[in-house]
């Protein structure tokens, strides 16, 4: 006998929780099913050495939207966020380091030691990200219209979006314009004239995207994360307890608000009839029938894995299989006896180390990391983005020790003549090679270490093509666009049968925008 | 002290200029083009460089010249003839090759020998662009509507946009916003298999910019290549009888016979400002040109840079034009030919020839020859594109010999430090022909003559700022109303008077004469508001 029920969420990632919290919110009784035991998607903390904690995969919040941390009352369900006061340390071969405090005054004076010019500059640009983030903002928490039939809260959205662009000005206005499919190694020339300033801004345009710096379209990642943070090279925003803490502070409020949330449950299959889907069937063969669907794993994963594509249009199915996510990133996470030691902080400057920690020193540097992808090597070396969070957070680890997060990029899912089982070792290597290189005392700190490759994040954590934001962030699939045309709306070509991860509008970064916007629409139908 | 007085001129003879000044003229205008050089063309230009062979120098294909353009300017009686070129031919390294060809059944046939997919998805893909160029073709005849005004003639004009797009299918929607917004290769990967048809196809998406087939934006580069159109047939790309020079030619003949007036030899050493107002401009030689309007065909960086002092442009707008990407990334390599190439994977002369031949093998391939322009040296492999106009016209050439017409990217104007062209200039052009002699060992034994020309001589010769052939980049952050700079689309510019009627506005580059002609428009508009 099939258990009923009316909302049925698949996956506990943050936005399916996002979702679940704002439908239990409205009256619904959403049941999570999650696949793992553990709560979280890609928001998680692990124990993956005795006595040391790390995030396992995503190290950092994109921040989570203001409105979010607030409805869901993230705070008092346990979650403690912590913003160091430095956002992002650049490492420099030369063993010079720039450290980029949030606040802009004390960052444009690091830089002043690189360039007057550019520490003149960097407030401008500052302020002229601020200015468009917050259109972007705007646009970001809108479900993107329909295009060919816009309902009236599509033009009122719209309209809204249209003001906000021209309250900006003319020279912001086409500064959006022009900026967006730019390559975001010559919006930062634009600006700046220190290398390692331009080469750790454009980071953030390239960051988890199949993209280098001279790609164009780039800008476009820059801008979409400027949204929610204006620093021009991002801030660090971490959670005490490690990522997880986020996601279960989450799941805390979705279960108050009175969301039911079961974990290590794998759902196998999304039953359709009539072109609706109906139910979901779990790997133990239990059928759980509902009025709504919602999938937080990503579109492929969705339609064309849980569902049985013979219920889509053809067409449809092709579209979905071109959609891009060929992931780009590994993660390396270290267990290490003590605090390693940066050439470049030889006056022992802790504070520096507390936010992100870029190594990635030119463009060229990044570009040639990512040249190496696309030929289907990881990069011999690659850009990395370091966190130290028992720096800020010392329950991480045992006393005077630490744990190391890197996320290290160009690992292309497909290797060429080769396979992640194999390359996995050569890629750690790699890694600490490459940190050595800034901090030469690393290797000898190593008590253990965790490997995760673009085939683990898709074997173990779901992740379709190993793709951490669920779909390249580019301007093909972004806004109406994401995941496919017409399809933006977190609605699919079944009936009751919706998405609301990161494959939608947003997409992302650990924002949870995706996970709001879905349930806003879908909210829409169920009240019908 | 000579002096005279006009109500236009216009800089620079290439073929913009010269559109330009033929519409000018034929509204009654009095019109002086005044060429710096000793010949009429700018890049569309033919030239004897070698006794007896008359090369098209740059530009040596035409597809996109504008159909009103012909018809209005009465072109053919003038002297033009296009003949047609037919087919792509790319040799590949292990001996087989790919040879498309206008014949539907012929190449429906050669790709299927290597995909029988790729063969019915060739026909789909054709249908699609199609739909694409019926939505873009409109906008290239088009002033592009400035967004940011509240003016409700800009508005409609957005509307109107908006509204087409609206009326596709949602088929062609999707395709369109994916060609505007994605690589070439990633584009074609949606259709194709075959590993060397996509690398040949991407190629055309790539002409003119610094970016590489895997770059998002050059889907959109593939469709301006795509809409080349002669005689109404879609896609089809000829020759000018008599070289690239022959269309230049007849447009100046069109434009004299409407009245106006053509200088060559007679170059520019300022343009006269006074009051914020464009008066006239001085000669190198020192006689004042006095006019109503100047029109300028050059690129911006020479017009507003080069030929104005800085005290007569606002910074603000300086700071754009500045910051405008030209940054050439090809060359072109012209050879004197004893005979004719025989290639390794289809010997002997054949039909082969009289198309373009193109050395784009594997998007690989494509894509390592842009790994090196990044860092500033030529292609170790480059991407060419051939042509032998001899075949399909012999007067260019003595009889029995040939002319080769090799177009070469990437080859980035700014070398690493320590490169210059002008001594690489010889590496450049033997690289290119050992690329050739790859696949056509004979190459080098047929050599009679070279002309190696690189961006640093497109830019010395020619006056195309960095060597963009296109005087400026065909990007997405430089297309439609934010070229050449955002808000100054409309062919007008800060300086009252000062007009812009390049490639480097709207609708770019390309032998089209859209621009000249919306620019002359837009003159004779202001003109007529000012009467």
């Amino acid at each position: 006998m099939a258990d009923k029920r009316d909302v049925v969420i698949i996956g506990g990632g943050h936005n399916g929780l996002v979702t679940a919290f704002y439908l239990a919110k409205a009256g619904f009784k959403p049941l999570v099913l999650e696949r793992r035991a553990q709560l979280g998607g890609a928001a998680i903390t692990d124990e993956f050495y005795p006595g040391f904690r790390c995030s396992t995969l995503a190290h950092a919040a994109g921040p989570i939207r203001p409105d979010i941390v607030r409805d869901m009352q993230l705070e008092k369900n346990g979650l403690k966020l912590i913003t160091p006061e430095v956002g992002v340390t650049a490492l420099s071969p030369d063993g010079r380091a720039m450290v980029l405090y949030n606040d802009a005054k004390r960052a444009a004076q690091e830089i002043s030691g690189f360039s007057q010019r550019d520490a003149a500059k960097y407030p401008e640009f500052q302020a002229s990200l601020a200015k468009m983030g917050k259109v972007l903002a705007g646009a970001l928490a809108l479900a993107p219209p329909n295009i060919d039939d816009p309902s009236k809260a599509d033009l009122w959205g719209m309209l809204q979006t249209g003001r906000a662009v021209r309250k900006l000005g003319k020279k912001d206005m086409y500064r959006l314009l022009r900026w967006g499919p730019m390559a975001v190694a010559d919006l930062v020339a634009e600006f700046f004239e220190t290398e390692l300033l331009r080469a750790t801004i454009a980071a953030r345009g390239i960051f988890g995207t199949f993209l280098g710096p001279w790609s164009a379209g780039s800008s476009l990642v820059l801008l979409i994360r400027a949204a929610g943070d204006s620093h021009p090279a991002g801030s660090a925003h971490f959670a005490a307890g490690g990522m997880g803490a986020v996601t279960q502070a989450m799941t805390a409020a979705a279960k108050a608000a009175g969301a039911e949330i079961r974990s290590g449950v794998e759902v196998i299959e999304v039953r359709v009839k009539d072109g609706a889907a109906t139910s979901v069937v779990l790997s133990t063969g239990e059928e759980i029938t509902a009025k709504a669907i919602i999938s937080n794993a990503d579109p492929k994963r969705t339609l064309l894995k849980l569902v049985d594509p013979t219920h889509l249009a053809p067409d449809f199915v092709l579209k979905l299989q071109h959609y891009r996510m060929p992931g780009t990133v590994a993660k390396v996470n270290l267990a290490l006896s003590g605090l390693p030691s940066f050439t470049a902080l030889k006056g022992g400057n802790t504070d520096a180390l507390g936010g992100r920690i870029h190594i990635g020193p030119e463009i060229d540097y990044l570009e040639r990391a990512f040249d190496q992808s696309k030929y289907g090597s990881f990069s011999a070396h690659p850009y990395l983005e370091i966190a130290i969070p028992s720096i800020s957070d010392p329950s991480l680890a045992p006393a005077g020790k630490h744990v190391m997060s890197v996320y290290v990029q160009y690992a292309p899912y497909k290797l060429k003549g080769s396979n992640w089982e194999s390359q996995r070792v050569p890629l750690g290597d790699t890694v600490v090679k490459t940190i050595a290189q800034y901090a030469p005392n690393l290797p000898s700190l190593i008590v253990s270490h965790q490997i995760i490759t673009p085939q683990d994040l898709e074997d173990t954590y779901g992740l379709t093509g190993g793709h951490i934001f669920h779909g390249e962030l580019s301007l093909d699939q972004f806004f109406t666009m994401r995941p496919l045309l017409d399809w933006a709306r977190y609605r699919t070509p079944i009936q009751k049968l919706y998405l609301c991860g990161s494959g939608t509008h947003p997409g992302a970064g650990l924002t949870g925008g995706s996970g709001a916007n879905a349930a806003r629409e879908i909210l829409k139908d169920l009240k019908k | 002290m000579a002096s005279s007085k006009y109500d236009v001129i216009v800089i620079g003879g290439g073929h913009n200029g010269l559109v330009n000044a033929a519409y000018l003229a034929r509204a009654g205008k009095k019109v002086v083009v005044l060429e710096r050089r000793y010949v009429l063309g700018g890049a569309a230009v033919t030239e004897e460089v070698f006794p007896g062979f008359k090369f098209s120098v740059c530009s040596y294909v035409v597809s996109l010249l504008r159909p009103e353009i012909i018809r209005d300017l009465d072109l053919p009686r003038h002297g033009l003839e296009i003949l047609p070129l037919d087919g792509t031919f790319t040799p590949m390294p292990n001996g087989d090759y790919l040879w498309r060809v206008n014949d539907h059944g012929k190449t429906h046939r050669e790709i299927a020998r290597h995909s029988k997919l790729d063969a019915e998805a060739y026909d789909e893909f054709g249908k699609a662009m199609q739909a694409m160029c019926r939505f873009v073709k409109p906008i290239l005849s088009m002033v592009p509507p400035d967004p940011a005004t509240l003016n409700p003639r800009e508005l409609m004009k957005l509307l109107f946009i908006g509204r087409r797009f609206q009326g596709m299918t949602s088929e062609d929607k999707y395709n369109q916003v994916q060609l505007m917004t994605m690589s070439a290769v990633d584009f074609l990967d949606q259709w194709f298999e075959t590993d060397v048809l996509k690398a040949t196809m991407s190629a055309s998406g790539i002409i003119g910019t610094f970016l590489g087939v895997r770059s998002p934006g050059t889907a959109y580069v593939l469709l301006h290549h795509y809409m080349g159109e002669i005689d109404g047939a879609f896609r089809s790309w000829g020759f000018a009888r008599g070289g690239t020079g022959a269309i230049s030619n007849s447009i100046a003949d069109a434009a004299r016979e409407a009245g106006a007036e053509i200088r060559t030899e007679a170059p520019i050493a300022k343009i006269i400002v006074k009051n914020g107002k464009a008066k006239g401009v001085v000669l190198n030689n020192g006689d004042e040109i006095y006019a109503n309007v100047v029109s300028s065909s050059i690129d911006p960086r020479q017009t507003f840079i080069n030929l104005m002092d800085s005290g007569n442009v606002p910074d603000e707008f300086l700071e754009e034009v500045r910051r405008f990407k030209f940054r050439g990334s090809s060359g072109k390599v012209n050879l004197a030919l004893d005979g004719l190439p025989n290639f390794k994977c289809m010997p002997g002369v054949g039909a082969h020839l009289r198309g373009a031949m193109s050395i784009s093998p594997s998007v690989e391939y494509m894509e390592r020859a842009y790994d090196d322009a990044k860092y500033g040296n030529f292609s170790r492999r480059p991407y060419i594109d051939m042509v032998i106009p001899t075949l399909t016209d012999p007067s260019v050439a003595p009889p029995g010999k040939h002319i080769m017409s090799c177009f070469v990217q990437y080859a980035p104007y700014k070398l690493r430090p320590g490169l210059n062209w002008d001594d690489q200039k010889e590496a450049f052009g033997n690289n290119v022909i050992d690329t050739i002699a790859e696949y056509a060992p004979n190459i080098k034994n047929l050599i009679l003559h070279k002309q190696v020309v690189t961006p640093l001589d497109l830019e010395r010769e020619f006056g195309l700022s960095e060597g963009n052939i296109f005087q400026g980049e065909l990007s997405l952050e430089q297309l439609f109303f934010l070229r050449p700079v955002p808000g100054w689309a409309q062919y007008r510019t800060p300086v009252k008077n000062l007009y812009m009627c390049g490639s480097a506005t709207h609708p770019g580059g390309g032998i089209m004469g859209a621009n000249g002609r919306l620019a002359a428009l837009e003159i004779l508009k202001d003109i007529k508001g000012a009467a």
